[in-house]
């Protein structure tokens, strides 16, 4: 067997280095791209993944979301609960907030986005908002009769440049006229204008918690606690910490509460990168399966003649096969280069995503898929055409 | 030695056969020069394809050193080939990408020689052969001349016990034909070596220690040649 190799390794090597290069060069090259497309898309798509994932932990959910028991709208003594929260070892915030939908208007532009009321410190322990204030500034305890605007929400004069319905190009000192769902309708000066690439951040609008009650008749009330804690990947422990400490609310976790919207969005992805990888390893084999096809046809009275001096078919099979592993190889190390300098440049300018700036995730399993795949596939365009060729008898061969 | 009987080859289907051997019966010794001789669709390639187990026989049976060629199985034939047969073909056959030394280089590595073994017989034939100077170039920078000392060299790296040429100087001048063709006496001289050639050469016969003439798939006449260098029939 070993012998068998080493008699194919060497016809493999004398065929490559005395061969035609300019051939071998561009199946290389071919391979070598099919490697880029088959790391980068998927790296994109987890770079997608990787940003929601912290846009939503960082700007809507926290780690984890505490909503009123079934058939309740409120969790009542929401200080009580807090306090209790901010014991709990691993947890480093918690933000009680009410969120509703409101009508808000300026200048006849009328929007109905979410509204969001909150303690403005407790919410900085738990969500980022308040560093992305683009205009004005953000909301402080005890404000009233001020209102913080997303981006999108204060939207444009010129309102072609709109991407949601808006209030026609609102900035920070104007005053909006907003009307709550019980009736009331009040006057509140823009204080601060967000923009933070987050959808629902910048599409809604921030009033704070003291200001929502007064207009509600509500105390010590909330329908949302967001809990910020130490380490993200272990919501479910945590989940369980809290009720082992008495939490009877129902408990969410970031990931349960923005499954549907980041399913949607990477399954989508996942079935346009499903169809980049099969086009991807379908053009793999047929370039190598064609290449080593020819290759082998051309050759067709030397394989005779190598099987009439006694050079067994197994060796020549296996010589196509070592050299289509060496394209894979050549072309694989190549195309990890390409990707590097690719990697390099999206570093310096990154594509930016609704979302913000995408970095591309190259984790190890992918890298060792992407590589075992075009191994395989390599392995398979190899030997195919070697063994059919290598079938024919050697008088048939010979001729010619 | 060699011994083929009551051979037969038909070629093709249906009802276009073509016979190429009818019924050959034939039998070679050690040390023997044979050329096999005839026009054109004689046979005489036929039968050195039996003999060189490159084709099977429809009937009959071949029996080169006791061993029925029959009875082997794809790659006991191709061992047998590596291991006691050599092989000469009209075009020279090597392969383009090996140089004269690693064309010869090959059948020894396939047997499992060492590199320094193989280096060390394939360097001793082609200086033999008046190709020291030539181990490092390709085929495609060598002579037809040459290109065929190295094919002979391949085909006796290995010492096979038959060497078998199909009309080895086909394409070649005349000059290099008796280059050729002396080597093979010499070999055969020299070394015992047996030798079955095919030919169509007039001038090749005065090689031969045996003519064998074929003519439509079948043995028209065999001659041999006594020690005074006359070619007479075989009884």
């Amino acid at each position: 067997m070993f012998e068998e190799s080493k008699v194919a390794f060497f016809l493999a090597k004398r065929s490559i280095l005395r061969g035609n290069k300019g051939t071998l060069s561009l199946t290389i090259l071919i391979i070598g791209m099919v490697f880029v497309n088959l790391i980068f898309l998927p790296s994109i798509i987890t770079g997608v993944a990787v940003l929601f994932n912290q846009q939503s932990i960082d700007y809507s959910y926290g780690n984890l979301v505490i909503e009123p028991k079934k058939n309740q709208v409120y969790i009542s003594q929401v200080s009580e609960l807090q306090r209790k929260l901010e014991r709990i070892p691993g947890i480093t915030g918690v933000s009680p907030r009410y969120l509703t939908s409101a009508t808000i208007s300026y200048k006849g532009n009328v929007v109905t986005p979410v509204l969001y009321a909150i303690n403005p410190r407790d919410e900085q322990a738990v969500l980022r908002i308040a560093t992305k204030v683009s205009s004005g500034s953000y909301l402080a305890d005890g404000d009233t009769g001020q209102v913080v605007l997303g981006s999108r929400l204060a939207g444009n004069e010129d309102e072609k440049l709109d991407v949601v319905p808006s209030l026609g190009g609102v900035s920070v000192g104007r005053v909006v006229e907003i009307s709550f769902n019980n009736g009331v309708t009040r006057q509140y000066r823009v204080k601060g204008i967000v923009t933070s690439n987050s959808f629902s951040v910048d599409s809604n609008a921030f009033i704070t918690k003291k200001e929502y009650e007064d207009v509600f008749g509500l105390e010590d009330m909330a329908n949302q606690v967001l809990v910020r804690t130490i380490e993200t990947g272990k919501e479910n422990e945590m989940r369980n910490t809290l009720l082992s400490f008495g939490v009877q609310e129902k408990i969410w976790t970031w990931q349960e509460k923005s499954a549907n919207f980041l399913n949607q969005i990477i399954g989508s992805f996942n079935i346009i990168n499903f169809i980049g990888t099969a086009v991807s390893l379908v053009i793999a084999i047929v370039v190598i399966f064609i290449v080593i096809f020819i290759n082998t046809v051309y050759r067709r009275k030397q394989i005779g003649i190598l099987k009439a001096i006694g050079i067994d078919r197994s060796i020549i099979i296996k010589s196509y096969l070592f050299q289509a592993l060496f394209i894979f190889a050549i072309g694989t190390l190549m195309g990890g280069i390409f990707l590097l300098l690719i990697l390099q440049l999206l570093a310096a300018n990154p594509i930016v995503f609704p979302g913000g700036p995408v970095a591309p995730v190259v984790d190890l399993p992918l890298i060792v898929r992407s590589t075992m795949s075009l191994f395989i596939v390599s392995l398979i365009a190899g030997y195919v055409p070697a063994w059919i060729t290598t079938r024919e008898d050697i008088l048939s061969a010979i001729r010619g | 030695m060699i011994i083929g009987r009551d051979l037969t080859r038909i070629y093709g289907m249906g009802a276009v056969k073509v016979r190429a051997l009818n019924g050959v019966s034939v039998k070679i010794q050690k040390g023997d020069f044979v050329g096999i001789m005839g026009p054109s669709g004689s046979g005489k390639s036929t039968l050195l394809h039996m003999f060189g187990l490159l084709d099977r026989p429809t009937s009959g049976t071949i029996l080169i050193d006791g061993v029925d060629a029959g009875t082997l199985d794809e790659r006991a034939r191709t061992q047998f080939r590596l291991r006691r047969l050599g092989y000469v073909f009209q075009d020279y056959a090597l392969v383009p990408e090996l140089t004269a030394k690693e064309n010869v280089y090959l059948p020894s590595m396939a047997r499992g020689m060492t590199a320094q073994e193989c280096t060390l017989a394939c360097s001793e034939i082609l200086t033999l052969f008046g190709l020291g100077n030539r181990i490092h170039h390709l085929p495609g920078e060598m002579s037809g001349g040459e290109q065929q000392r190295v094919a002979i060299a391949r085909a006796l790296v290995n010492r096979p016990t038959l060497l078998l040429a199909d009309e080895p100087c086909a394409n070649l001048d005349s000059q290099n034909s008796k280059i050729i063709l002396d080597l093979f006496q010499r070999l055969n001289r020299d070394l015992h070596q047996t030798i079955v050639m095919v030919s169509h050469e007039e001038w090749h016969k005065k090689y031969f220690d045996r003519i064998i003439s074929m003519k439509d798939g079948v043995i028209e006449e065999e001659v041999n040649r006594s020690e005074g260098g006359e070619l007479t029939p075989s009884p």
